[in-house]
């Protein structure tokens, strides 16, 4: 029984973006990348799917530059058992990303289940679980919080606007992207480290997915940093004359009303 | 008749007796030999030596605590000087006539004067141990049958003792010997005067030379099993401590391929040195009286814990001697009083060796089980994760950016070491400096005050990474080890002829542990430097805004690394500032609470220590509490909040109140 885990590697929350030199793409000197965090509660949902089915084996997919490489150790760390890495040029859109997965899983072994993010937290695009489904033609249920498990379906809790539940019950196989708070991610013990660093990820190209890097639906033409957070600006005098500032400011300012 | 079979009667007893004490203990010695976690203790002999002198004849750490150190001294002192009369007296019992008396009169009287009075001094000394256990009863002290049955051997031994001598005396009155016993002589003189016959009163004191024969013997067999062991194991272990006051923890080998577990897992992963410690705890509760995570409520109290570890290797003892150790559980576990929530409870304040009399290091054992649970078993409290990720992707314990590390001085015009590498003093910031708001202000006042005394510093900017201190004392010695690695790298490139740190765990960690990865520097605390500076005449403080101050010791600074004056120089060299201190202050200070991580990680057992610490501080009256670490500000500034104090007293960094007298 094989299950897949696809994840992204994305740059840390707390690294500061900064658009390249040909104003299409982000500059990713001193860039720290991690595993994005979505992916993470996938990884840690396919683990324990594994800790109750013990003849799953889980392998995790990532597209991407030489550097996702880093992101499937993680992965690996945390109890993955393979790890497949789909060479792909670094601005490759969410179309070409899916499309390399679905083929990379279909020839790898007819997948039980395909776990992943809700979305990347670098683009947010949250198209790429949906399109590789449907290139699979399997079902897809996204934003997933909670999930049971039985021999051919899963009962999914999806979580829609202002906290409401979905309940869904999904045949296998199908694709599983997780929202926060499905898990709680483990944090991979030393010698799970140390033996994750040993073990083999297996490279594909996109040639031999019979795809190009010139598959794309999408490119980009320019890249712009949000305009600076201004400061804040105090408004004093009495109340009646703060509200009518802040109206005048709302109004004429920042033309929201 | 009686003497012709006495001998064979001694012998037997002695030669049963101590077969069965060497034979338990050689266990307990084979139990040492058999553990394989390494531990090199051959250093510095004379030091060692030196320290066996004033630590164990001289009771150095004993007397800290006035009565009962004073007892045990008598006790201690007692017992030595009556051993060897002991000893006499079972070679007497088998070769009659061997004793000290061949000495001749003016050396044996003298000591039988001694040994009678110190009888009289241990018997007191007893006493008091008595006293203190039954009707004084401090909370930290545990009174189990086990302490009251040693209290109740030495008072026995010590009873049969007079009675042997009293009855001697009455025995024999015309004896020129009689006038040495100083208790005896006036018990035996009352027995004579009672008309009692020389022959009755030599079989009593017959009589009590077997009482005190089989006592001595009793206690013999006793003492393997029991707290008294520490008569045995006190001795070694002081012998074997660890000298001075810093040290580093333990370096752990990740790298070693054989190594099929980290830290402390199991009884069994305790080093020779660890065992020994277990040995020699003499359960005087000292440690507990001192610990803050004790006092306000948590479940660790340092000598449960030592006492918990020594029940574990007692009860796994076989197995270790047989070297059958895979199937052993691991000591910290539900049911064994080491929980996890014991290990978790620990600021890594040192309070409990800093009094120990038998230095024992509480704090390898709560480091290398806390090395175990995180890097075998994933397990810590759930806080931690957020830290340790940041740590990885940032390099510091909160969630900011690595490249906006030195953003706080962008105003400042400071250097940085890449553009001004032959900087004299190299002043690491560290991850509060750089990136909380209050350390800012603190780090932002050294600089202020760096540039008045015209020193040559430079920073590392984003080179900088966190020192490795709240990664490794969490147990996480894999990204400690990584983040101290890249450290040392980046120090080596420009091998600073001085660092200053802002932090005393920087300060710690850069001095003590870096050393085992390959980056030995002069390392300064800045109130170290910047007393000096004032010294110097560089920097000449006015009077400033705080008048009224209390001054914290940060655990780090002072127990860790025996800096107490700097910090109050500075204080002292401001005129018309008044400093009242606490009175737990300097080694007997009590910690923040934010120590071995703790700072990051919740605190829901108990009552908070830093509420505890801010009480002390406020009653001493002073406006200003002032503290030399931004861990300690943190944590008294959030104390004074929480007892609504913020409009009438301030917490503040020692070089900020200095900055601030300085125009
Ligand atoms: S180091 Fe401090 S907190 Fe930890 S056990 Fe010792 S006294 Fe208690
Ligand atoms: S560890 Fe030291 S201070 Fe604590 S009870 Fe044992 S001997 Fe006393």
């Amino acid at each position: 029984m094989k299950v897949y885990v696809c994840l992204k590697q994305v740059p840390d929350t707390e690294s500061k973006i900064k658009v390249a030199a040909d104003g299409k793409s982000i500059d990713s000197t001193g860039i720290k990348w991690i595993l994005c965090p979505y992916d993470e509660f996938a990884v840690e949902e396919s683990i324990r799917f594994k800790e109750k089915n013990p003849g799953a084996t889980i392998c995790a997919v990532s597209a991407g530059p030489d550097r996702v490489v880093d992101a499937l150790r993680t992965a690996l760390a945390m109890g993955c058992d393979e790890a497949i890495h789909i060479a792909l040029p670094e601005n490759a859109d969410s179309y070409l990303t899916a499309k390399s997965l679905a083929r990379a899983i279909t020839k790898s072994g007819t997948p039980h289940l395909i776990f992943t993010g809700k979305q990347a937290i670098d683009d947010d695009a949250a198209q790429v679980h949906q399109a590789m489904a449907e290139f699979l033609s399997l079902p897809a249920v996204t934003v997933v919080l909670k999930a049971e498990y039985s021999a051919t379906s899963v009962k999914l809790d999806r979580e829609i606007e202002g906290g409401a539940i979905e309940k869904y019950e999904v045949a296998t196989p199908c694709v599983i992207a997780a929202q926060k708070g499905m898990n709680e991610p483990r944090y991979a013990s030393l010698p799970n480290i140390m033996k994750a660093k040993k073990k083999e990820i297996k490279k594909v190209t996109l040639a031999e997915l019979d795809l190009t890097d010139t598959d794309t639906k999408v490119s980009y033409s320019a890249m712009q940093l949000p305009a600076e957070r201004g400061a804040c600006k105090m408004i004093s005098g009495d109340v009646a004359a703060q509200a009518k500032e802040l109206v005048r400011l709302l109004h004429e300012e920042a033309k929201v009303i | 008749m009686y003497w012709a079979i006495k001998p064979f009667f001694v012998f037997a007893a002695i030669a049963g007796s101590f077969s069965y004490f060497i034979f338990r203990s050689k266990i307990l010695l084979n139990t040492l030999t058999s553990l394989p976690t390494k531990a090199d203790r051959s250093d510095h002999i004379p030091s060692r030596i030196k320290s066996v002198f004033v630590d164990v004849l001289g009771q150095r750490r004993v007397l800290k605590k006035k009565a009962p150190g004073i007892a045990h001294t008598m006790i201690f002192w007692g017992f030595i000087i009556i051993t060897i009369g002991t000893v006499e007296m079972m070679v007497d019992g088998i070769f009659r006539g061997v004793n000290l008396s061949l000495l001749g009169e003016a050396i044996y009287g003298r000591y039988l004067l001694v040994a009678d009075i110190m009888t009289l001094a241990v018997l007191s000394g007893v006493c008091f141990g008595f006293f203190r256990r039954l009707v004084l009863k401090p909370a930290y002290l545990k009174t189990g049958v086990d302490a009251l049955t040693v209290l109740a051997f030495t008072a026995g031994l010590m009873l049969a003792l007079f009675g042997m001598n009293s009855f001697r005396v009455a025995a024999d009155p015309g004896s020129t010997l009689n006038q040495y016993f100083f208790v005896s002589g006036f018990l035996g003189n009352i027995i004579h005067q009672s008309g009692l016959s020389p022959d009755l009163a030599f079989v009593g004191s017959e009589v009590f030379y077997w009482l005190h024969l089989l006592l001595v013997l009793g206690f013999l067999m006793y003492i393997p099993r029991s707290k008294h062991l520490h008569i045995l194991a006190a001795g070694p272990n002081i012998f074997f401590r660890q000298l001075g006051t810093s040290k580093a923890m333990i370096k752990t080998d990740l790298e070693d391929e054989n190594a099929t577990s980290f830290g402390l897992g199991k009884i069994s992963d305790l080093s020779w040195k660890g065992a020994l410690d277990l040995y020699a705890c003499t359960e005087c509760g000292r440690c507990q009286e001192a610990c803050p995570a004790s006092l306000t409520g948590k479940p660790l109290s340092p000598s449960n814990l030592v006492h918990d570890f020594r029940t574990e290797l007692f009860a796994h003892q076989a197995a270790i001697l047989a070297k059958k150790t895979e199937e052993l559980p691991n000591v910290v576990r539900a049911d064994s009083g080491v929980t996890e929530d014991v290990i978790w409870a620990c600021t890594s304040c040192r309070a409990c060796e800093e009094v120990c009399p038998v230095h024992i290091e509480q704090t390898t054992l709560i480091f290398e089980s806390r090395k175990n649970l995180v890097l075998m078993q994933s397990s810590f409290p759930a806080e931690m994760q957020t830290v340790f990720r940041n740590l990885e992707n940032n390099f510091t314990p909160w969630a900011f950016g690595s490249d906006t590390r030195a953003d706080w001085c962008r105003d400042l015009e400071v250097k940085q070491m890449a553009d001004h590498p032959t900087a004299e003093v190299l002043y690491y910031v560290g991850c509060a400096g750089s990136f909380d708001d209050r350390a800012k202000k603190v780090a932002t006042a050294i600089v202020k005050l760096l540039k008045k005394a015209n020193v040559d510093f430079a920073i590392l900017g984003k080179e900088e990474k966190c020192n490795g201190d709240p990664a490794r004392r969490a147990g996480n010695e894999y990204l400690a080890q990584m983040l101290i690695k890249e450290n040392v790298e980046t120090l080596n490139k420009y091998k600073p002829r001085k660092i200053l740190t802002g932090c005393p765990h920087c300060f710690n960690t850069l001095k003590n542990e870096y050393t085992a990865f390959g980056a030995q520097y002069d390392v300064v605390h800045h109130t170290t430097f910047l007393s000096e500076l004032i010294e110097q005449g560089k920097l000449k403080p006015a009077v400033g805004a705080d008048k009224e101050v209390t001054f914290h010791d940060s655990c780090y600074l002072g127990r860790w690394n025996d800096v107490y004056q700097s910090p109050r120089d500075i204080l002292k060299a401001i005129p018309e500032l008044n400093v009242t201190e606490m009175p737990r202050n300097k080694n007997k200070g009590l910690c923040c609470g934010a120590g071995g991580a703790r700072m990051f990680m919740e605190e829901k057992i108990g009552t908070r220590i830093n509420i505890n610490r801010t009480e002390e501080a406020l009653a001493t009256g002073a406006k200003t509490i002032a503290a030399a670490c931004p861990f300690c500000s943190t944590m008294l500034t959030d104390g004074v909040k929480a007892k609504e104090q913020q409009a009438n007293v301030q917490v503040k960094d020692v070089a900020e109140i200095l900055a601030e007298s300085i125009t």
